[in-house]
């Protein structure tokens, strides 16, 4: 009950927030309109090659210089530190937290092989790992190194796919070769191969064609025309279609069992404020559909710079606000049997955190409650616990896959780890 | 001041003997590496980095990707390959323990004011922080050695060396011209 209570006081602190957002939202973004339009030459080749140095630096305000991005323990948590972790993670009634993997170093988006194999991504390393349960005791095998950022996965008809920033890779019957998946076969890979905002995730659908988010390779400006997209891929032909537009930094997106549509989540531009704009979770209706970037934020604010006459009411507003810097990244539709049946088809969205907030927020789980139509949706913390004092992480959860008995597990790439989640009535 | 010193080694030796004893070992493990970067961390070999004093999560996790493979050096490859995550974080806690060089005379004081204009422009700090002596996972820059800054520049600029996860610093070097590298080089090898 606790939980409930401090999410509605969050949602009226951003619902006053919100309100005051012609008054403090206009001081912060005020002060960029001193400069001059940021303006990127994307007509070079150069461009795709080498982004913006500015990228995710230059839009700050004299207050918030010093805040870059934190950088986790190298090697990860020690499983003494991962014991200790998990004590101090809050979870409603009847619901419990273990470790199911430790030395999962950076890990990303999680996919299951046919038999059983967790696959894993990882951020910066480059590496893919495979996890496999040795009667109890679990076994994490790097099965893939060197590759840039693959960060997204999925698994399908017995093959594992790899999205690594410009290419997507097949490895046929991953399952049965772990010690040597070989060179794989690139399915995909008319995409830039920029690393800033270029690492992706997989969302697959009913038809087996995956949806690949394209964000911009900078905080804010006017995209290149093939970016700042959702695109929906067929691994099996390559063949390609731009299914939304006005999208940032998506890193996380699942398929709404009841309907096939998808659902994805959004980090908004940053250096505004710490309240604002708030990070979204977005549904698309329609092919097409344009979904505010870079003109407006939130649903209802537009930018101060780069709003260019455009109104919010001409884009497709957010199923929700999430709130500000808690940067959502993987999330899942709950279509197991294990928890409560009030949690039947809820959303579960891991939240990475912040890293340019001066008081960090987000580093949990959130369940948000709403129906296919996306109308009256509520959320409430479902874990949290990751987040020590002002700017401190023990972890940051970004990505959740279901298991077969119907727990949940969590990639956590702060401490590199691997948690499962579970109920039980007792 | 030798006395005082030795007050504390003893009373370490005394109340935290498994602690002191690690240090011994990393102190034995750390002789392989002061063949190239030197005695106490302090590099004499040319296009060699010093470690002394650099931030720990910065050492820890050049490892981490020399030991990954996504960082390149054909010396460094074969130690790593060894190393377990608790070596990466005992020689992390070792060599961010010593003392860091110290900047030599400059003498150019004009090319250090050029590079110094660079790292303003370019916005170093933002990340290396005011005195350059870095932080967590970013880099020591004050006082490293002058020839290996540009050589770690070019390597970044040439995409042989991809930095962090965000890869910023081989954005940021991509765009710096030949002679931005030797001024900034220069000015952040002197610092005092």
């Amino acid at each position: 009950m606790k939980f409930h209570r401090s999410v509605f006081q969050s949602v009226l602190a951003l619902a006053a927030v919100a309100l005051l957002a012609g008054t403090s939202a206009g001081h912060a973004q005020q002060q960029d309109k001193s400069k001059p339009l940021k303006k990127y030459e994307s007509g070079t080749k150069e461009f795709w090659t080498h982004p913006p140095d500015d990228w995710f630096l230059g839009d700050e305000t004299e207050a918030q210089k010093g805040l870059a991005p934190p950088s986790g323990p190298p090697t990860g948590a020690s499983d003494a530190e991962l014991a200790s972790i998990v004590k101090k993670i809050k979870l409603p009634p009847g619901f419990k937290i273990e470790v199911y993997a430790s030395g999962v170093l950076a890990a990303r988006q999680m996919a299951w092989g046919d038999k059983g194999t967790l696959f894993v991504g990882s951020f910066g390393l480059g590496n893919v790992y495979a996890i496999k349960d040795n009667n109890g005791k679990k076994e994490v095998k790097t099965v893939l190194k060197g590759l840039n950022m693959p960060t997204g996965l999925a698994f399908k008809d017995g093959a594992l796919y790899v999205i690594a920033v410009d290419k997507l890779i097949r490895y046929d019957n991953a399952e049965a070769n772990l010690d040597n998946l070989g060179q794989g076969k690139v399915v995909y890979d008319d995409m830039p191969s920029y690393a800033a905002h270029g690492w992706k995730y997989i969302a697959v659908d009913k038809e087996g064609w995956f949806f690949l988010p394209f964000g911009p390779p900078f905080n804010i400006g006017i995209p290149p025309t093939s970016v700042s997209q959702i695109r929906r891929v067929d691994p099996k032909t390559g063949n390609a279609e731009i299914w939304a537009l006005g999208v940032r930094n998506s890193v996380g997106g699942d398929v709404d069992p009841r309907t096939g549509k998808l659902w994805f989540t959004e980090n908004a531009r940053d250096w505004i404020s710490d309240d604002l704009p708030s990070d979204k979770l977005n549904m698309i209706n329609r092919i097409g559909e344009h979904f505010g970037y870079p003109y407006c934020h939130q649903g209802n604010l537009p930018d101060d710079k780069f709003a260019m006459g455009h109104k919010c009411s001409e884009f497709t507003p957010p199923v929700l606000n999430l709130g500000a810097h808690v940067a959502p990244l993987g999330m899942k539709f709950y279509t197991g049997d294990q928890f409560p049946a009030e949690y039947k088809n809820n959303i579960l969205i891991a939240e990475h955190g912040s890293w340019n907030r001066h008081k960090y927020q987000g580093a949990r789980i959130v369940r948000v409650i709403v129906g296919p139509d996306g109308k009256n949706p509520k959320q409430e913390i479902f874990a949290s616990g990751w987040l020590e004092g002002d700017q401190g992480y023990l972890g940051r959860p970004n990505d959740i896959i279901l298991a077969k008995d119907g727990s949940i597990l969590v990639a956590d790439d702060w401490a590199g780890a691997i948690y499962r989640i579970s109920y039980s009535k007792k | 001041m030798r006395t005082v010193r030795f007050g504390i080694l003893s009373a370490t030796l005394l109340f935290v003997p498994a602690q002191a004893a690690d240090n011994a070992a990393i102190k034995e493990k750390a002789a392989v590496c002061s063949g190239c970067h030197g005695e106490n961390g302090i590099s004499q070999t040319e296009n060699i980095p010093s470690l002394a004093g650099q931030p720990d999560q910065f050492l820890q996790w050049q490892l981490v990707f020399f030991r990954a493979g996504s960082r390149k050096n054909e010396q460094m490859q074969p130690i790593v390959e060894e190393m377990t995550n608790e070596d990466i974080r005992n020689f992390g806690a070792y060599f961010s323990s010593l003392t860091s060089p110290k900047g030599a005379e400059d003498g150019d004081p004009d090319l250090s004011k050029k590079g110094a204009q660079v790292a303003a422009g370019r916005r170093c700090a933002s990340c290396h922080t005011d005195s350059y002596a870095g932080t967590k996972a970013v880099a020591r820059l004050a006082g490293q050695r002058e020839e290996y800054l540009v050589k770690a520049l070019h390597d970044y600029k040439a995409g042989q060396r991809v930095g962090g996860g965000v890869a910023a610093m081989a954005d940021v070097a991509y765009h710096m011209s030949d002679e931005e590298i030797t001024a900034v080089s220069h000015y952040l090898a002197n610092l005092k």
